[in-house]
């Protein structure tokens, strides 16, 4: 497989984190290509820009980001794994799956070894032999659903699943086959025959 | 630099040739002697051509310069060259490739048709869009800017609408592409012109990662211009 450099974006206003988290991931002897942002406006472009990598971010960061910043680096769940750095103690509600936390007072080493584990899940040289991965029935419920035109809430409301629960579906269909958008969901389904054309609204 | 080797180093940067309306022919002529036969300001082309090669350049500061009648007149060429010819070239090979006699992959193929013109129009909508709304918008930040004046209506303005809005809004369009680019390479029906389908492939991939320049070009150099003068203004002009 093709090893092409990794990305890892380093989200933080802090220049002292920034730094310091620069120094462990060159321990890491990858050849990584590390962003650093202090501005959360600054945060679409550079997931936008980069294909596949690691997203460190802070809480405190998030805290700074509009709901819109949000949702981008949500939608880039299936390129960026997110590592948050837990600098400050109150939840936040934004609910973004992190892979891994880093929290205050981790050593050096433990550091290292969250961030390691995450770029291993990211370029699993293993990756070409993995099987294919087929959408679950459950899943193709979902998905001939969205194809049809429902919302995310009506769905839940149909399948009588929480609306967290279908926004987890979709995250693993997109992952899975490779298609984003409610239209090109909808070709798929079609051209599988999981809806036909008169079902769509 | 010789504008022969500036082809041979990266081929994509044909198509920004063309845009600038620079004919091939040009011999052993440097970049300079080529811009300045086509009336071109060398300096511009070369950050453009940098934008397009390297994909972590940085203009420095002084490239900064330009104005953005320039930027933005390239910028508009570009958009022609994507709607009137590289659109236009897929549409017709995918066209090719549904239209087979009334059988089902037939259908299929044209389920994927119809799916690419809705990514047209939505390209289209967005390219008006820039040039309608974006481009006069940020003509009247630089003129403004010029004038070392701004009255209550431009401040309300900037603070209504910056750059920065129009960079955040920049783009769920390239998603469309991703995913038919996906469903040519996985989930097409069987039995299907393989040739045809890869040209079509190529030409998708090309247009992606041709747009993604482009964005590139917005966000590096028109966005950092505008952004400047329009700080400048708030912090001179706002109440």
């Amino acid at each position: 497989m093709i090893m092409a450099s990794i990305h890892v974006i380093i989200a933080d206003k802090s220049q002292l984190v920034r730094t310091g988290l620069t120094g462990i991931l060159y321990h890491t002897g990858l050849s990584l290509m590390i962003r650093d942002v202090t501005d959360p406006n600054k945060l679409i472009s550079a997931l936008k820009k980069d294909h596949k990598g690691l997203l460190i971010v802070s809480k405190s960061f998030l805290l700074n980001c509009n709901p819109e910043i949000i949702r981008h680096v949500r939608d880039s769940f299936n390129r960026y794994y997110i590592i948050i750095i837990k600098d400050v103690s109150f939840e936040d509600q934004n609910n973004l799956e992190a892979l891994s936390v880093i929290e205050q007072d981790d050593s050096e080493r433990i550091i290292y070894q969250k961030v390691e584990k995450c770029l291993q899940k990211l370029y699993n040289p293993v990756e070409r032999d993995r099987p294919l991965e087929e959408i679950s029935q459950r899943e193709k419920e979902v998905l001939k659903l969205v194809a049809m035109g429902m919302t995310n809430k009506e769905i839940a409301e149909r399948l009588y699943i929480s609306l967290h629960t279908v926004i987890t579906h979709r995250r693993n269909i997109t992952a899975k086959l490779g298609i984003k958008t409610i239209a090109g969901l909808t070709v798929y389904a079609l051209l599988n025959k999981l809806i036909s054309s008169e079902d769509i609204k | 630099m010789k504008m022969a080797e500036v082809i041979h180093t990266n081929y994509h940067l044909l198509q920004i040739l063309s845009r600038f309306g620079i004919n091939l022919g040009f011999g052993d002529k440097s970049i300079k002697q080529v811009c300045t036969e086509n009336g071109i300001d060398a300096d511009f082309f070369l950050e453009i051509i940098n934008s397009y090669h390297h994909k972590n350049y940085f203009p420095s500061k002084h490239l900064q310069g330009f104005s953005l009648n320039l930027i933005v007149d390239y910028l508009r060429k570009s958009h022609e060259y994507y709607l009137k010819l590289k659109i236009p070239e897929v549409a017709l090979l995918l066209s090719h490739l549904s239209n087979i006699p009334d059988s089902e992959p037939g259908q299929s193929f044209r389920l994927i048709d119809k799916f690419f013109n809705d990514y047209r129009s939505e390209l289209e909508i967005h390219i008006q869009r820039e040039e309608e709304k974006v481009y006069p918008y940020v003509f009247m930040v630089e003129e403004a800017f010029l004038r070392k004046n701004a009255n209550k209506e431009i401040i309300a303005r900037i603070s209504q609408y910056s750059i920065d809005d129009f960079e955040r809004e920049h783009d769920n369009v390239e998603d469309k592409l991703l995913d038919l680019k996906n469903i040519l390479i996985k989930y097409l029906p069987v039995p299907v012109n393989q040739a045809l389908t890869q040209s079509i492939l190529f030409e998708l991939f090309r247009l992606e990662t041709d747009l993604r320049d482009h964005a590139r070009i917005e966000d590096k150099i028109l966005v950092p211009k505008v952004r400047f003068m329009e700080k400048w203004l708030l912090d001179n002009f706002s109440a």
